[in-house]
């Protein structure tokens, strides 16, 4: 004769390992912030390398305002940390300010905008790996002898 | 008339300046006095083989450290924004020197003139890189315990690199010494371009 099984909890169906899940009646669902205890690099599935090259510290980002439409997503079903970044990119923005803004480390940060740029939601303004030419410093030069 | 704009703005073109130094020598500061925004941080997690040099007996294994950046920003124009990227001054960071170089207009390695030591990574590092580089000693309190040429002597480093006093926390010292630094960055640019 089978065991009866185990009372199965009401609510809607939670996939391993639970994440993203809280309030959904877990036993831990009164702790803290949800991410606060996780590695960072969960949010990338774990993913540290692949990196796309193009996407610098410094490298502007835009959010495409017809990304939504494009992959028929809207904003408001990604995952919270995504969204955060889109939530930045309204105007142009740099990575690093994507990462300080939204708290997220920087490695993960550059990951998951690779990934919502191969989604099609951002563009990434590809870096140049030249140093800037001679027009570009002057101009430079120009800019800081106008600060008083 | 209206000036009419195109639906998407057009992102700046974006250089950058690397801020190198010991702990504590003043490169947030740094980058705070010149910076339109006040600096901001942002964390990023590196992982290195344990070299073990200190307790070799101890199992070879990898340590994860989170370093700290801070950068800041000067809009220059509406086409071209310049980044400052404040970056710890260990050689084992070097891994993010790499990638903070790429592209970077320059670095000012900021010295505190009592711990010269603190620099010594950050100086191999820029000239192996070829990146143009400045040292700027910070003066704290106005005050230099070395003399700039003693500085020299002691990081020996080549007759052309700069070697300038500076207040970290003064936004017209800190202009003057980012200003070096692109003469320099300007001279190598043009002499690239001849080639």
């Amino acid at each position: 004769m089978n065991p009866v099984p185990p009372e199965e909890p009401v609510g809607p169906a939670r996939i391993r390992p639970f994440l993203g899940v809280s309030g959904l009646g877990s036993p831990h669902a009164a702790e803290a912030s949800p991410l606060s205890g996780l590695r960072p690099f969960v949010l990338t599935s774990g993913r540290v390398d692949g990196v796309d090259p193009d996407i610098g510290l410094e490298t502007q980002v835009t959010a495409r305002s017809d990304g939504p439409l494009r992959t028929g997503v809207p904003l408001s079903s990604l995952a919270p940390e995504l969204r955060a970044i889109m939530a930045l990119c309204a105007d142009p923005v740099s990575v690093a300010e994507i990462s300080a803004r939204a708290r997220l480390h920087l490695g993960v940060t550059r990951i998951l905008v690779g990934d919502l740029r191969a989604a099609g939601y951002l563009d990434v303004h590809a870096r140049e790996a030249a140093r800037p030419d001679p027009d570009t410093i002057l101009r430079v030069i120009r800019g800081l002898r106008a600060i008083s | 008339m209206d000036f009419v704009r195109s639906p998407e703005q057009a992102p700046p073109i974006p250089v950058k300046i690397v801020v190198a130094g010991g702990f504590g020598v003043g490169k947030t500061t740094t980058v705070g006095a010149i910076s339109e925004i006040s600096p901001l941080t942002t964390e990023a997690v590196m992982t290195s083989a344990g070299v073990g040099v200190d307790d070799p007996g101890q199992a070879t294994g990898k340590t994860t450290t989170t370093v700290a950046m801070d950068f800041g920003c000067v809009t220059i124009d509406r086409s071209l924004k310049l980044y400052l990227f404040g970056t710890p001054g260990q050689s084992r960071f070097g891994f993010m020197w790499d990638d903070l170089s790429l592209g970077a207009l320059g670095a000012l390695v900021v010295v505190d003139s009592s711990r010269l030591d603190d620099c010594y990574p950050a100086v191999d590092y820029f000239e192996r890189a070829r990146l143009p580089f400045v040292v700027a000693v910070n003066a704290f309190d106005g005050k230099l315990v070395h003399e700039l040429d003693e500085v020299r002597w002691a990081l020996a480093i080549d007759e052309r690199i700069p070697v300038v006093a500076f207040d970290a926390r003064n936004r017209i010292s800190v202009r003057d010494a980012l200003l070096v630094l692109l003469d320099r960055a300007l001279d190598d640019a043009v002499r690239e371009q001849s080639v």
